[in-house]
């Protein structure tokens, strides 16, 4: 597939939507539907790839794109994935000014607390698959309170989760 | 604020892209924290950046990490930002997407990428509840107590979206100004 093509309709699917897998129904319409390019076995696998992994969920693109066109795909998906996050710096910039006033400062702290609402509600449904056992809950809580109540660099925690996740396989 | 230099943003941005897992939600968490503790960025600038994000397409974190790398250090901070955190990770997601059925079968991956997972549940809800204890004052605890209890409570009773919870949020605020 031309690594053009492949660019423009990945970027096409991450312009229109305004989630991480919220431009899957296009992706899937393009490249299963219309072209062939890829089986739906091949997209799945390209999500379950995203999700197995770190990063965001929208790094299935990337995915996508090697299933498509080997590395030089993967190459267009990373830039269609990327290319519309830089969209934000003109609308700060717009803002930049406005910022100080008071009312747009209530406005900042309002948004920021519904951030702290909807950080909760967006781990309750990862928690359900997160913690399924004595050990995973043991985790979760010692993560919680470090990071709440200690300074401690939260590296260190992700460190110590995954060694707990190397001694626990041992076991 | 402390203006920290290049290879310091790039480092943050690089290591919570390898070591965060769960999606945009836990790593936005992380780097709020992160932020706050080396001073790099204020609550105003951040809530800036993260209703905005919810408005640019694509993936709303790497929106986020623009944003933030943008406030920063610039143009420079931004694309620093974003490189960082996007580059390991789609190197590990084309050696996934060679090794998918394996990695199925690889135990050891599966218990270290369960451990994290949970990891990063634990960190996002401390670092909510850190986001709206550090903006507690005498006197001044019923706005955040208020909007992030009502939010979490739109976003999951009500099932709005995270872009219309914000959008009710910034409605409030607006109307809503501490003396």
């Amino acid at each position: 597939m031309n690594i053009v093509v492949l660019y423009l309709l990945l970027v096409k699917a991450t312009l229109t939507s305004f989630s991480g897998l919220a431009s899957l129904p296009m992706v899937r319409n393009d490249f299963v539907v219309r072209r062939g390019v890829l089986t739906d076995r091949q997209l799945t696998t390209a999500v379950a790839a995203g999700r197995i992994g770190p990063g965001p969920l929208g790094i299935y693109v990337v995915s996508v794109g090697y299933l498509a066109d080997g590395v030089p795909g993967a190459c267009a998906g990373w830039l269609a994935m990327i290319t519309p996050a830089f969209l934000i710096i003109p609308m700060l910039r717009f803002l930049g000014a406005r910022a100080e006033h008071p009312r747009a400062r209530a406005v900042a702290r309002a948004v920021l607390f519904a951030g702290a609402g909807l950080m909760v509600a967006a781990a309750v449904p990862l928690a359900h698959d997160a913690i399924t056992n004595p050990l995973s809950l043991a985790i979760f809580a010692a993560s919680f309170l470090l990071i709440a109540s200690a300074r401690i660099d939260s590296l260190w925690v992700m460190l110590g989760a995954a060694l707990v996740g190397v001694v626990a396989f041992q076991f | 604020m402390r203006r920290p230099r290049l290879a310091d943003v790039t480092a943050l941005f690089f290591r919570v892209g390898v070591t965060v897992f769960g999606g945009g939600d836990p790593t936005i968490a992380i780097l709020q924290r992160e932020f706050y503790r080396r001073d790099w960025l204020s609550p105003e600038k951040f809530a800036i950046a993260y209703g905005l994000a919810r408005l640019t397409p694509g993936t709303n974190v790497l929106a986020f990490c623009a944003a933030t790398g943008w406030y920063i250090l610039g143009l420079g901070g931004a694309l620093a930002a974003v490189l960082a955190i996007t580059i390991p990770a789609a190197v590990l997601v084309v050696w996934l997407t060679r090794a998918y059925d394996l990695t199925l079968h690889y135990r050891l991956a599966q218990s270290i990428a369960n451990a994290l997972l949970a990891a990063a549940v634990g960190t996002m809800i401390g670092a909510a509840l850190l986001l709206v204890r550090s903006q507690l004052k005498p006197g001044r605890w019923l706005k955040p107590i208020a909007i992030s209890s009502g939010a979490f409570l739109l976003a999951f009773v009500v099932k709005l979206t995270p872009l219309q919870v914000i959008a009710a949020a910034a409605i409030v605020g607006y109307f809503w100004v501490e003396k």
